[in-house]
C-alpha cells in the first residue's frame, strides 16, 4: 500500500511486534495522531501567535503552559522545546564552550554530544568506562584532574548520559554531578533514554542542563526534545538577541540567540503535547516496564550460548545481546545464512531488528504490552528449538 | 461552509486513529478481548455516523 506516488505506507507498528532500540519510546500515543491530523501544515501553531511573537508565549493552543509543565516535569526552572537532544547539546556547548575549551564526555556518550563540542571549538576528553562498562564518579573526577593539569583549567562542560545508547547501562549521575560541582564544573544531563519513560528530576539529580529526546522517549514525533535548565544558567543558555541591522536599523525582539528564534512550529510541538499527559503518567509506569522486559531477557537468557552484555538484572528495557554462540552458529549452515534470524523473527510478526544481525545487537522492549511481551519471548526461545539449540 | 461535515472528516480520522492504535497494541496476531471488540463496535457505529454527516452534508 501506498500514501502517494513512491512513499510506501509505513506499517511496521501495525503488522508486528517493533523492537528497534531507538523506536520503541518514540511511538505516537493516540492523541498525538489526532494532533499531527489537525497540526500537519507548516506554521501551524501560528494561527494565533501575537506579541512577543514567539512560540513559547503562544496562548492558544497552550504552548506557553505546556513549556511551563515541561520544566515542572524534569525537576527545572525553565524549559524550552528543541529539534531533537542533540540540538539541546548544542545550544549548551554553543553557550559556554569557547573555542580551545576542554568538555568532557564519557566513553560511552553519544556521537552528537561530540559534534555538539566540535561545533563549539571546544576539545573534548572522555571519562573511561570501568569493566562492567558503568561510568563511575571515581572515573569522572580522575579525569576532570587529567583535564585541568592538561589545559590548564577545569573543563568548561562535563556531559553525562544516564543511560546510554549502546548498553542501556546506568551511571552514576548524581555521584558523577556531586563530583562536578565541587570542581566548579557544569553538567549536562543528557536524558534521550530517560525523560519521558522514566521520572527525571534535575535539580535533585543536581546537574545543571537537562536535554530530553522527544522523538526517542517521549512519544512525540522527530525531530523533537527538550532543552531545560535551572534560573541562574537561564539567563545565558536562552539569552535574547541584540543584533540589529546596520542599515535597516531592525531589532528582533525576544527571539533566543540558541534557539535561532521559535524550534517546532507545527506537527512537531502538538504531537509532542498532545502525548504529555500520557508520558507524564506513563513515567511512573516503569516498574512494568523492565517487568515486561525481564520476561524477554529471561527468555533470551534460557538459550544456550546466549549473553546479555548489558548490566544485570536490567534497569532499562534497551539491552545489548550476544547471540554468537546461539543464533550466529546457526547462521553459519543456515541456507539463509546470517539472515536467518531476523526473517525467522519476520516471520513471527517481530521487527526492528537489522537484517544480517545475528551477532552482537540491540533490542527494547519498551511500550510493549505484557501479553506482546510473552510473545516475543516465545518467539526467541521458538526459533532456537526449531534450529536446534538447546532451551533450558 | 459546511460546520458539520468538515468536524465529520476530522471525528472520522480520529476514530479511525483509535483503530489504529489497537491495531498496534494487538499486533502481530490482532487477536481482540471481549473489552477490545466492544471498543471497536462502538468505532464502527461513530464512523458510520460521521460518514452519515458526510452524505448529507455533501451529497
Amino acid at each position: 500500500m501506498r500514501c502517494t506516488g513512491d512513499i510506501e505506507v509505513r506499517d511496521l507498528e501495525e503488522v508486528a511486534i517493533n523492537i528497534d532500540p531507538i523506536q520503541a519510546g518514540g511511538r505516537l500515543t493516540a492523541d498525538a495522531m489526532k494532533a499531527i491530523i489537525a497540526y500537519g501544515d507548516g506554521y501551524s501553531v501560528c494561527d494565533n501567535c501575537r506579541k512577543p511573537f514567539r512560540l513559547d508565549h503562544i496562548k492558544k493552543p497552550p504552548l506557553d503552559a505546556f513549556h511551563h509543565d515541561l520544566a515542572r516535569f524534569v525537576g527545572m526552572d525553565e524549559a524550552r522545546v528543541m529539534p531533537g537532544a542533540r540540538r539541546g547539546f548544542q545550544a549548551v556547548a554553543d553557550t559556554y564552550v569557547e573555542k580551545g575549551s576542554p568538555v568532557l564526555l564519557t566513553a560511552l556518550s553519544h556521537y552528537t554530544e561530540f559534534l555538539a563540542i566540535e561545533a563549539a571549538g571546544g576539545v573534548p576528553r572522555e571519562i573511561p568506562k570501568d569493566a562492567k562498562n558503568i561510568i563511575t564518579a571515581d572515573a569522572a573526577a580522575s579525569r576532570i584532574e587529567d583535564v585541568t593539569r592538561e589545559f590548564g583549567r577545569p573543563p568548561a562542560l562535563l556531559f553525562i548520559d544516564h543511560f546510554d545508547y549502546q548498553f542501556g547501562n546506568e551511571h552514576q549521575v548524581r555521584e558523577i554531578a556531586r563530583a562536578a560541582r565541587a570542581y566548579d564544573v557544569k553538567v549536562m544531563y543528557n536524558g534521550a533514554y530517560t525523560v519521558g519513560i522514566m521520572p527525571v528530576d534535575g535539580k535533585e539529580l543536581g546537574v545543571d542542563f537537562v536535554v530530553g529526546s522527544g522523538h526517542k522517549s517521549m512519544a512525540s514525533p522527530a525531530p523533537s526534545g527538550l532543552l531545560a535548565t535551572t534560573k541562574e544558567h537561564a539567563q545565558e543558555l536562552f539569552r535574547t538577541t541584540q543584533a540589529k541591522g546596520d542599515i535597516t536599523g531592525r531589532a528582533f525582539g525576544v527571539k533566543e540567540v540558541e534557539l535561532l528564534g521559535c524550534t517546532l512550529m507545527g506537527a512537531t510541538i502538538m504531537g509532542m503535547m498532545a502525548s504529555f499527559p500520557h508520558v507524564r503518567e506513563r513515567v511512573n509506569r516503569w516498574e512494568e516496564e523492565l517487568a515486561n522486559g525481564k520476561i524477554v531477557i529471561d527468555a533470551l537468557r534460557s538459550i544456550e550460548g546466549t549473553a546479555i552484555l548489558s548490566e544485570y538484572p536490567r534497569k532499562h528495557t534497551l539491552t545489548r545481546v550476544d547471540t554468537r554462540k546461539s543464533f550466529d552458529r546457526v547462521a553459519e549452515s543456515h541456507k539463509k545464512r546470517g539472515y536467518f534470524f531476523t526473517s525467522a523473527l519476520s516471520e513471527k510478526g517481530i521487527g526492528g531488528v537489522i537484517p544480517g544481525a545475528t551477532r552482537v545487537w540491540k533490542f527494547n522492549t519498551y511500550g510493549l504490552t505484557k501479553q506482546q511481551a510473552e510473545y516475543l519471548a516465545s518467539a526467541f526461545t521458538g526459533i532456537a528449538r526449531e534450529n536446534g539449540i538447546p532451551v533450558s | 461552509m459546511s460546520r458539520r461535515a468538515v468536524d465529520a472528516v476530522f471525528q472520522g480520522l480520529f476514530t479511525l486513529t483509535d483503530i489504529r492504535v489497537m491495531l498496534r497494541r494487538t499486533a502481530p496476531l490482532h487477536d481482540l478481548s471481549e473489552e477490545d471488540r466492544r471498543a471497536v463496535l462502538k468505532h464502527l457505529a461513530d464512523l458510520r455516523q460521521q460518514i452519515g454527516i458526510l452524505e448529507e452534508e455533501l451529497l
